[in-house]
């Protein structure tokens, strides 16, 4: 269908998306690497039981921890080999995580699903199968698609996102290039199983030739946003496409909506047709500190240190590593950590893009609050939680409706580092309710 | 790693304007008021500026120097000390100072000046905790300082050089042409053009030529330093009930809202960022008020009052920001209950409900 302009979504900062680095790059299947660590902690919610054992033969799909409860997601074998530890180490986010390492034995031997026939598709058998083969949403937060496309209330649209207003990220600009059919048909699965028939996708105005892309399918209604960050926050996404709000404490699906990742409908694709369940992923290496920045196809749970490696290594010594995007991402302190099902990018910032300027008195400009797309006044819960008066910051800045985008700190003359404080209240208000 | 790398909390990039930035803005958009002014008012406004800029600055380094750490301590190891303070610098002092002397009138002795831009910077903006931190405009407050402890000068307002006859540099002192208007004459003989172009008229050094104030005011809205509709809702309150407060007649509250100082205060003392409120509806509010207060004072006392009217309405703002908070996106107001009894029931029962479970 012809793309479509979208209604602005008026507030949101406009950071340089950077994207040039990485976004001619054809993705690149990465070698298996020798040893995977698979953290059993892949998507929000509990994590993973292990079901293996030291010593044990697996291959690729295999399944290596088990899901624990409903909120929570199976874990897979990445390569073919031998389970050599299973132990506690700490992960990416500093929480500690249980890690399962698996040795490669070169063979590469599968175990895939069936893969689904036709007629086997009721809206049931696709959310088994995706509950089988572990599909998380990509986007970032990791959260278990079969429960997302099990709404409680009734529902009429599906949004796909392909916004990735992220900063430096390419990953899904590649993927929707070069697996445009693939994405619609998962769309389209993911509809059946949802029995709606309407289905938008929204691209960011700097992705024309991803918009082209998905303009010759006639049941699929290419929206272009504009450029602007957050567009792609999940309530900010719903509300320019469908014009709803969705209310606070709500779920999407209580406005009739459900969103999914570019990235979710390809692996959903791949889960119905080849019975593959979520063993890789394309992450985007890019930054100004690395020799080559790529979009690579990377085994879930192998080393930051040999996906650099693999690109070439360092070009000069960076001064920050990020996991993630910029604006959302993990600083990281080591290299020795582990993709995830959710990593989109590794981001090797050079010392001028990282340069971080000591924080100045707040001016009250009020520029964070212009810009927050949750209509939040940060400098409040800035002011209190510096303070230690969490309970105020949270009355007077309406902290616990905060998506924690990072718009605010971006634009901050002052330099104050808000997000900090946003977590510090959100966690000490969490700690009270209990 | 090998190398030291930083470890922060998100967004790892930032942008690039900084308060310096914000500031050096603020301090181009004075600069057509500070010329128009060293035109008008030639040696007399030229010193004052000097003076109050530099006794500010001055000012905040001594502060800076006494009060932040051992001062033994600092007296020894005094290169670090003004490196420091040149790092901390982030010339909120030079708009204070700049500002202070644009809106006093040019017969003022310079150590009047002087004292006002240290009351200014020290009491007003220092004691409280420095940038950021001060209740009040302290612009705002040192004109009104001056205004109480020198009024003699500051009440001697001289005829500008330009257009006006000087004869033999015997300085002409009259009124202003707000006090012709608002007060017992009620009438001007100055033009309208004279009024906008500060030509041949009295008044403070920066606050007669109004076509400067509205370049410098343009110029901050492109740089969106601050929003188009805060000037213009002062003004336009103002206007709207000068109009209404003199019987309907237009022009007399055009010159009314044209003269005076209103037009500098909407745009660089109102707009302050530390003594505004925060959210947008406080904004509003406090505009209104702003725009209120100026029209009614001016009608009633006969006096300019703008510099008075920003220091009260800085003292609302604090009341404003804690009333005034934004609902976040997605909030859905909650309807009155038609049925109170019935809900109550329900509530009850799903209470007893979840007690028995």
């Amino acid at each position: 269908m012809k793309a479509v302009k979208c209604k602005a979504f008026f507030r949101g900062v406009h950071p340089h998306d950077m994207k040039y680095l990485s976004n001619k790059c054809e993705t690149e299947v990465m070698p298996a690497p020798k040893v995977v660590a698979i953290s059993c902690s892949q998507s929000l919610g509990k994590p993973a039981v292990p079901v293996v054992e030291i010593g044990q033969d697996v291959s690729i799909g295999e399944v290596i921890a088990r899901q624990d409860g409903a909120i929570s997601s199976d874990v897979f074998a990445s390569v073919c080999g031998k389970v050599t530890d299973i132990k506690d180490l700490v992960g990416a986010s500093g929480a500690t995580e249980k890690f399962i390492f698996i040795e490669n034995d070169g063979r590469d031997d599968k175990k895939y699903f069936e893969p689904m026939k036709d007629e086997d598709l009721t809206p049931q058998a696709i959310k088994q199968r995706i509950r089988d083969c572990g599909i998380v949403g990509l986007g970032g937060a990791g959260f278990p698609v079969a429960i997302k496309i099990s709404p409680k209330s009734p529902v009429d649209t599906l949004i796909v996102n392909g916004a990735e207003c992220e900063p430096y990220l390419t990953c899904d600009h590649r993927l929707m290039l070069e697996h445009t059919d693939e994405i619609v048909r998962g769309a389209r699965y993911i509809a059946r199983s949802l029995d709606v028939t309407n289905i938008i996708i929204g691209i960011e105005a700097n992705k024309p030739d991803a918009i082209a892309a998905f303009e010759p399918y006639e049941d699929i209604q290419p929206v272009i946003l504009k450029k602007r960050y957050p567009m792609g926050g999940e309530k900010q996404l719903i509300y320019v496409c469908t014009g709803r709000k969705v209310g606070l404490g709500k779920l999407p699906a209580d406005s009739g909506v459900v969103v999914q990742n570019v990235a979710t409908c390809f692996a959903s694709c791949e889960a119905i047709e080849q019975g593959k369940p979520h063993v890789e992923r394309i992450v985007t290496v890019t930054g100004k500190a690395v020799m080559q920045p790529k979009n690579l196809w990377v085994r879930i749970g192998t080393s930051i240190k040999e996906i650099v490696d693999y690109c070439g290594g360092e070009k000069v010594k960076p001064l920050k590593v990020v996991q993630g995007g910029p604006m959302t991402g993990i600083a990281l302190s080591t290299y020795d950590v582990y993709t995830h099902k959710t990593t989109s990018g590794i981001l090797l910032m050079s010392p001028e893009e990282a340069k971080r300027d000591d924080p100045t008195p707040c001016l009250n400009c009020g520029k964070c609050a212009e810009v927050c797309p949750m209509h939040l006044l940060p400098m409040n819960t800035a002011f209190y939680a510096t303070a230690g008066d969490y309970e105020a910051a949270a009355k007077y800045g309406n902290t616990l409706s905060c998506i924690e985008c990072g718009a605010c700190d971006y634009i901050c003359p002052a330099r104050r580092p808000l997000i900090q404080s946003i977590r510090a209240t959100k966690a000490a208000m969490r700690g009270k309710k209990k | 790693m090998d190398n030291t790398v930083i470890i922060s909390t998100p967004p790892h990039v930032k942008s690039r304007r900084t308060t310096k930035m914000i500031m050096l803005d603020v301090i181009i958009a004075l600069l057509p008021c500070t010329v128009m002014g060293i035109v008008y008012y030639r040696l007399d406004a030229f010193i004052t500026i000097i003076t109050s800029v530099l006794a500010a600055v001055i000012c905040e380094f001594i502060y800076y120097f006494i009060a932040k750490g051992g001062f033994a301590r600092k007296c020894k190891d005094a290169k670090q000390v003004c490196k420091d303070f040149l790092h901390q610098f982030d010339f909120t002092s030079i708009v204070t100072g700049l500002i202070l002397a644009l809106i006093v009138p040019s017969s003022v002795h310079f150590y009047e000046v002087l004292l006002g831009s240290a009351f200014s910077i020290i009491i007003v903006k220092m004691l409280f905790g420095g940038t950021g931190k001060n209740l009040v405009n302290p612009a705002a407050t040192g004109r009104v300082f001056m205004l109480l402890c020198f009024s003699a000068t500051m009440g001697g307002i001289v005829t500008n050089a330009v257009g006006a006859v000087v004869d033999n540099g015997v300085i002409n002192t009259s009124a202003t042409v707000l006090t012709d208007l608002i007060g017992d004459a009620g009438t001007t003989n100055a033009s309208f053009l004279d009024i906008f172009l500060g030509t041949g008229i009295t008044g403070s050094i920066g606050e007669t030529c109004k076509l400067a104030i509205i370049v410098g005011g343009v110029y901050l809205i492109i740089r969106k330093v601050i929003k188009w509709w805060q000037p213009v809702l002062y003004i336009g309150v103002t206007f709207v009930i000068t109009w209404m407060l003199y019987g309907f007649n237009g022009l007399t509250a055009l010159d009314i809202t044209f003269s005076g100082g209103l037009f500098f205060g909407a745009v660089f003392m109102a707009t302050d960022y530390v003594t505004s409120p925060k959210s947008r509806m406080g904004q509003i509010i406090y505009y209104i008020i702003l725009g209120v207060l100026t029209s009614l004072l001016r009608y009633f006392t006969h006096v300019e009052v703008v510099s008075f009217v920003i220091m009260i309405c800085n003292i609302i703002t604090h009341l404003l920001d804690r009333y005034c908070i934004p609902h976040p996106f997605g909030y859905v107001k909650e309807k009155k209950v038609k049925a109170p009894k019935a809900e109550k029931a329900a509530a009850k029962d799903a209470g007893t409900k979840e007690a028995t479970k």
